[in-house]
């Protein structure tokens, strides 16, 4: 496996664009937390309105804020993620991969745990950017700092999926533009039945679509005391995550099945 | 001793289109084994199927007697219709990878390189190459770990003069050193100058395969001149009629072309009969009947 793993290095260590979006990715995180703690305090200057917004910065609720904040910028490590597979289609190495001596397993097992690894590594920025935030804010009237941290463990989940789906769109449609193209419109879509079907019929079952399923773990963070709480939320975590994880399951089992079956 | 490749009653359809229709054939150990078949015969789909980049839809495969899987693929050098690199990298940071792949360390690059004289050219990036380089890179490629059995799917593609007699001298090398080599090609005279078996394919179907001399056998003839326009060669023809063991005379403006039954043919025994018979030839050769006229004759062309 680990031999497996070299190769991939090998591919991208001298490939600038990686490079430069996997900084973009990595970078664009604390960058846009440091965005909307700036908005936000310019917003509401000598602390006015801080009994509508709590304080989303400090601990324990910096943890969810940062989550969800991070969540607006899953498009970057998509993007990442459909040209380094679609490159592959692009310029046929899948076919010489395997020709030269890798199963088809291995080409899609490897390239299933560098999605895995990328979303470990934004979910390791996300912790040190929300600790920093908070550390610097500590509005926070004592108790753990790592109280509520389990936002980042859904960060993950969230990542892991929509990474995945940017993943299994870049295996089916080949080409990159396509794939970015599908990702982004589906992302759309998605909201749209979403606001339909729950914000006017109140049908709750679109919360179990694949994407919005793993929004609904990450909250909207800001003025909580203005929204209403959202009823059993604490209680549907576990159904969320179940669901989640059946989705990961069935893009892994999906991707695995379209590259083993079909003519390369 | 068991074949290298061997191929079993292989089927192919694409849809509905039917590319191969149940393929067989062996490929001997130290062969030089031609593939050859027009465009769009099932030359790349049948190697394509054997090396795992395409399912057959009916039939299978097996490579030094056992079932296929990727530590034997580890061992043959392919190059499969395109040279596939990723372009962003240099010529020697591809042949890495593929190093890497097959399970080699980098020790055998610069060997591979000056094979195929790429060397000084080692560090520019793949998308700068010429269509000759990124093929002599793909051959290069082929021959890391010095593996000994090598699939060439059209090698001399995009290559010029140089490279093509090149490339034909190093497939020579590789099968003195006692290799074996499984050569597609849609040029005739690639595969006659190197092959020492051949399969030949046609919309799918093998029509026949076996060792060149025996798919080409009885196929030599003599070629006839006498310089004296057609009224000689009409008295030539006369003559020849009547020759023991003569079975065909075909003929245009210049010569004749005469087959003879197995075994009958004598350049000094012709030669002394046209002479006594009263005709002076200016003009003798024993001709081996060319795979390109077989080629044409088989597929119907």
């Amino acid at each position: 496996m680990l031999r497996i793993l070299q190769v991939e290095w090998l591919k991208v260590k001298s490939y600038r664009t990686f490079w430069i979006l996997l900084a973009i990715t990595l970078f664009s995180i604390p960058g846009v937390n440091y965005m909307l703690y700036n908005l936000m305090n310019n917003s509401f200057p000598s602390g006015k309105g801080k009994g509508i917004l709590g304080s989303p910065f400090g601990f324990p609720d910096v943890w969810q804020t940062v989550s969800w904040n991070s969540s607006l910028l899953f498009i970057i490590p998509a993007i990442l993620i459909i040209t380094l597979t679609t490159n592959e289609f692009t310029y046929k190495t899948h076919r010489q991969n395997v020709i030269d001596g890798w199963s088809r397993q291995q080409f899609v097992g490897v390239k299933l745990i560098e999605v895995f690894l990328l979303s470990v590594l934004t979910t390791i920025t996300v912790l040190l950017t929300a600790f920093l935030f908070g550390y610097f804010n500590n509005k926070t009237g004592g108790g753990s700092i790592w109280r509520e941290s389990r936002f980042v463990l859904f960060y993950f989940v969230e990542m892991l999926s929509y990474s995945l789906i940017a993943f299994v769109m870049a295996l089916f449609v080949k080409r990159a533009g396509l794939a970015m193209g599908l990702f982004f419109i589906y992302l759309i879509v998605e909201q749209i039945i979403v606001g339909i079907f729950r914000g006017k019929y109140d049908i709750k079952g679109v919360n179990y679509l694949p994407e919005e399923v793993t929004d609904q773990l990450v909250p909207f963070p800001y003025a909580k005391a203005l929204l209403p709480k959202q009823a059993n939320w604490e209680s549907h975590i576990p159904y969320y995550l179940l669901v989640a994880f059946i989705y990961v399951v069935i893009y892994c089992l999906a991707s695995g099945r379209k590259f083993l079956k079909s003519d390369l | 001793m068991k074949s290298i490749l061997s191929i079993q009653s292989i089927t192919k359809f694409y849809g509905r289109i039917r590319a191969l229709h149940q393929v067989a054939f062996e490929v001997p150990p130290g062969s030089v084994f031609g593939v050859l078949g027009p465009n769009g015969s099932g030359k790349t789909t049948l190697l394509g199927i054997v090396m795992n980049v395409l399912q057959a839809s009916e039939g299978g495969y097996s490579w030094f007697g056992e079932p296929p899987s990727e530590k034997q693929r580890q061992k043959i050098g392919t190059l499969l219709e395109t040279p596939n690199f990723y372009h962003y990298l240099s010529g020697e940071k591809n042949l890495e990878i593929a190093a890497a792949i097959k399970g080699h360390g980098k020790e055998d690059i610069p060997r591979v390189l000056e094979i195929v004289k790429l060397t000084e050219r080692r560090h520019s990036k793949f998308s700068t190459y010429s269509l000759g380089m990124k093929q002599r890179l793909a051959i290069a490629s082929c021959l890391l770990g010095n593996p000994s059995v090598l699939v060439f799917d059209e090698p001399t593609n995009g290559l010029d003069p140089v490279g093509i007699a090149e490339t034909r001298e190093l497939i020579r090398d590789l099968s003195k050193q006692g290799k074996t080599i499984i050569l597609a090609s849609h040029l005739l005279d690639e595969v006659e100058k190197v092959c020492t078996h051949v399969a030949i394919l046609q919309k799918g179907q093998l029509l026949m395969a076996g060792d060149v001399n025996e798919v080409l056998v009885n196929e030599d003839f003599i070629e006839l001149g006498t310089g004296s326009g057609s009224a000689g060669l009409e008295k030539l023809r006369t003559v020849l009629e009547s020759l023991p063991g003569v079975r065909q005379i075909k003929g245009n403006e210049q010569n004749l072309q005469v087959f003879f039954d197995n075994g009958m043919m004598d350049l000094g025994n012709v030669n002394q009969y046209c002479y006594e018979k009263g005709v002076v030839l200016n003009h003798l050769q024993l001709r081996k009947r060319s795979l390109e006229s077989k080629f044409m004759e088989l597929t119907g062309k």
